[in-house]
């Protein structure tokens, strides 16, 4: 019987350690594959190169028409495309020694990947080819980059603004959307209703909403890298965690579970801003599409996220996540994978695949373009991703774990189970030791 | 495997003879397939990683010696212990109401009444369904507003809670869908039903011994092996616990939203290790998560063998 216990634990670890057997090989795997002599450009074989892609449906769809296209202009290239959203086989495929040629990543992933090695640095073929980075929206440029080294390059943006429900503001005999935190607390307090015995119908803002977005607000700021300090307790994020904190005591975590468990799938029509569950909502750029396909009647604005009224430098505040390109290490063609990343990445296929998927595109140079005329609602939010006040989330090595600490602590704060600098302190405690 | 089936191999005073010997290569060629496939995919990972819990490692870089500072930094860190609370929860609530349930439903299936077959296949159907998909199954069984369960809870006038939203409520949920698929324990119960000698039942009843006599005293020992064999697997995988949190907890981990469901009350303790490993890439962490794990999965098996000497009676004794 003891056996049983022992074969289980074996299992167990063995899944582990297979992960860390194959990372010994790396150098013995590759080029085994095909057989084809890597390197070397004057061969009549065209180089084959696997692409992984984490879009699915008509958003992978968008991204094969344009693999076809370099096909037919690069037949000495062939790229081969694949729907791949489970972001830990890239991990295993680049240990393991037998990587796709270019891969898809979210940016947050970028540096920490980046800085262990698992994706090569850029910056010479960027030399080399003269890629302006300028042109590329700092904020979403720089969740890809660290210690002067870029490890990849964005191809999509995302960045949030504040919806509201034009009637339910006017019923409530608000004039326009608020400007000011300070005014969208007040909102909020108008905008939510109770009914018999205290039971919530609408909420004017789910409080528990993306801390991030309003730590950006408040001036907020989550490291320190001159001192190479974290800072969770920074009188911005602060701010933010206690305004989430403020919103979510009106009602109380009971009352907000019995609402939120009555509220309908994201992409649905029951969407609770498309019933009107919601007056307000803070959300990305896709939304005004789903909006179009499941609500169509729905009168809504978009408008800027609010700010801290006290300082009115910080108009038009955001948090930006990215999609991005990288070359994972190991390839064996690399120089073939820069051809390809680099011409994915030009203003031309940017705009036709950004445009498909109704992501905004990361270089300023396309904010005008009329490709997104069509697009709901991106009129507003490409002006608004040329903001200065617009930022991602610090890379780092470290920054998934922080991510992590940072919205566990903010869910306990929320729902009391620990005080705001009790729970802000206990993210530096984790997250500090960490940095290098 | 010698040792738990047949007692022990036959010992002798002399060496093996030379045909003796031939033998024992030959097995041993014969077995090789298995004795390779154990080395190189048991042995070897099992002490490897039993290595790389003593460094730091993130798959990219070769592993960094740093003693025991992993154990160290595990016995500090609040998720361990949240991941701890959670499962010994599903492991001595869950696992002890699954096997009574168990247990009942194989003494309803003993009963010789037409179509017993029909309500055998039934009660064994949802062990033939896969976790993901039961998982599913589940969220909507237990939505709030249109879940069939709150629907019943409704109807008889019961409070319906948030189930999977509610951080009371998450584990009672699983709890629930871990009653769902008790079917596949109770066939093992029937099957061991059945070999109880009726003669028992029959001398008991003539005894005098009433139905909870001949229960508590005739089926609970009869079964008393099975229901240890039961109860070990059972917290064995109380401690492995993974999907139904991984699909229930919602949503992809990244961009900022943590595994573990609402509170973090379904960070079960293979949940936090998988976010360790893959999320965090600290391999060496989370291989020192899994050794504590399989200590102290040892200790409770060991723990409950110990203390089955005094309920578990074995027919041949």
């Amino acid at each position: 019987m003891k056996r049983k216990g022992s074969i289980w634990g074996l299992v167990f670890v063995l899944l582990l350690a297979i992960l860390s057997g194959c990372g010994g090989k790396k150098t013995a795997g590759s080029g085994s594959e095909s057989g084809e002599p890597a390197g070397g450009d004057a061969k009549k074989e065209p180089v084959e190169l696997s692409f992984w892609y984490g879009w699915t449906g008509t958003e992978a769809a968008a991204l094969e028409k344009l693999i076809r296209k370099w096909n037919d202009i690069r037949p000495d290239i062939r790229v081969k495309g694949l729907s791949q959203s489970d972001y830990q086989k890239q991990l295993t495929a680049i240990t393991g020694g037998n990587p796709p040629d270019i891969a898809s990543n979210f940016g947050q992933d970028v540096v920490p990947w980046g800085e262990r090695g698992a994706m090569m640095p850029l910056d010479d073929y960027i030399k080399k080819d003269n890629v302006d980075l300028g042109d590329f929206v700092p904020a979403a440029l720089s969740s890809s980059q660290s210690d002067g080294k870029t490890y990849a390059l964005p191809i999509a943006m995302h960045v949030s603004m504040l919806f509201y429900n034009k009637e339910l503001l006017e019923k409530a005999g608000l004039n326009g959307p608020p400007e000011t935190m300070g005014q969208l607390k007040e909102y909020i307090a108008k905008l939510s209703v109770k009914e018999d015995g205290g039971k919530l119908q609408r909420l004017g803002l789910w409080p528990g909403v993306d801390a991030f977005t309003f730590s950006y607000a408040y001036g907020g700021s989550y490291y320190d890298a001159e001192n190479k300090q974290v800072t969770p307790d920074n009188a911005g994020v602060k701010a933010a965690v206690e305004f989430g904190k403020g919103i979510w005591d009106q009602f109380g975590s009971k009352e907000l579970d019995r609402f939120a468990s009555g509220l309908g799938q994201y992409m649905s029509p029951q969407n609770p801003f498309f019933t009107g569950k919601y007056a307000m909502t803070i959300d990305g750029e896709w939304l005004p599409t789903f909006i179009k396909q499941y609500a169509p009647n729905l009168q809504y604005g978009i408008a800027p996220i609010p700010y801290d009224e006290n300082n009115p430098s910080l108009k038009h505040p955001g948090n930006v996540t990215t999609s991005v390109f990288y070359i994972p290490k190991g390839v064996k063609h690399p120089d073939e994978s820069w051809k390809f990343l680099k011409w994915l990445t030009e203003p031309e296929q940017m705009a036709e695949f950004t445009a498909a998927i109704g992501n905004l595109p990361t270089r300023t140079s396309l904010q005008q373009h009329e490709i997104y005329k069509d697009v709901p609602g991106f009129q507003e939010f490409l002006q608004y991703s040329s903001s200065p006040n617009l930022h991602s989330f610090p890379a780092t090595s470290f920054s998934a774990e922080y991510m992590t600490e940072f919205t566990t602590q903010y869910n306990a704060i929320l729902r009391g189970e620990v005080g705001v600098d009790e729970g802000l302190k206990r993210v530096k405690d984790k997250i500090q030791p960490l940095v290098k | 495997m010698i040792d738990s089936i047949s007692g022990k191999t036959p010992s002798r005073k002399k060496g093996w003879t030379r045909r003796e010997w031939r033998y024992f290569w030959l097995g041993l060629v014969f077995a090789s397939p298995w004795i390779i496939g154990f080395l190189i995919f048991t042995v070897y990972p099992f002490f490897s990683s039993l290595y790389f819990s003593l460094t730091e490692y993130d798959l990219f870089n070769p592993p960094r010696w740093v003693g025991i500072d992993n154990y160290k930094a595990i016995m500090e860190d609040r998720s361990f212990y949240k991941s701890i609370t959670n499962t010994l929860f599903m492991a001595f609530i869950s696992v002890p109401i699954t096997l009574f349930s168990s247990l009942l439903i194989a003494m309803l299936l003993n009963f010789k009444v037409r179509g017993i077959n029909y309500y055998r296949t039934m009660f064994y159907l949802p062990a033939v369904i896969p976790g993901v998909a039961s998982a599913l199954l589940w969220t909507w069984m237990l939505n709030p507003d249109f879940g069939l369960v709150n629907m019943f809870l409704r109807w008889v006038g019961l409070p319906d809670p948030a189930w999977l939203l509610d951080p009371r409520f998450t584990k009672p949920s699983l709890v629930l869908m871990g009653l769902w698929g008790s079917g596949a324990g109770a066939l093992i119960f029937l099957a061991a039903l059945q070999g109880v000698p009726q003669t028992y039942y029959e001398a008991a009843q003539v005894d005098g011994a009433n139905w909870w006599h001949r229960f508590w005293k005739i089926t609970v020992p009869a079964l008393s092996p099975i229901i240890l064999f039961q109860l070990i697997m059972g917290l064995i995988g109380a401690f492995q616990i993974f999907t139904e949190s991984y699909i229930l907890a919602g949503g992809k981990a990244g961009s900022g939203s943590s595994l573990g469901g609402p509170g973090q009350s379904l960070l079960f303790y293979a949940v936090n290790l998988y976010q360790e490993a893959f999320i965090h890439l600290k391999m060496g962490y989370a291989s020192a998560l899994a050794w504590i794990l399989f200590i102290i999965v040892m200790l409770i098996t060991l723990l409950v063998l110990k203390t089955s000497k005094r309920w578990v009676y074995y027919g041949g004794e």
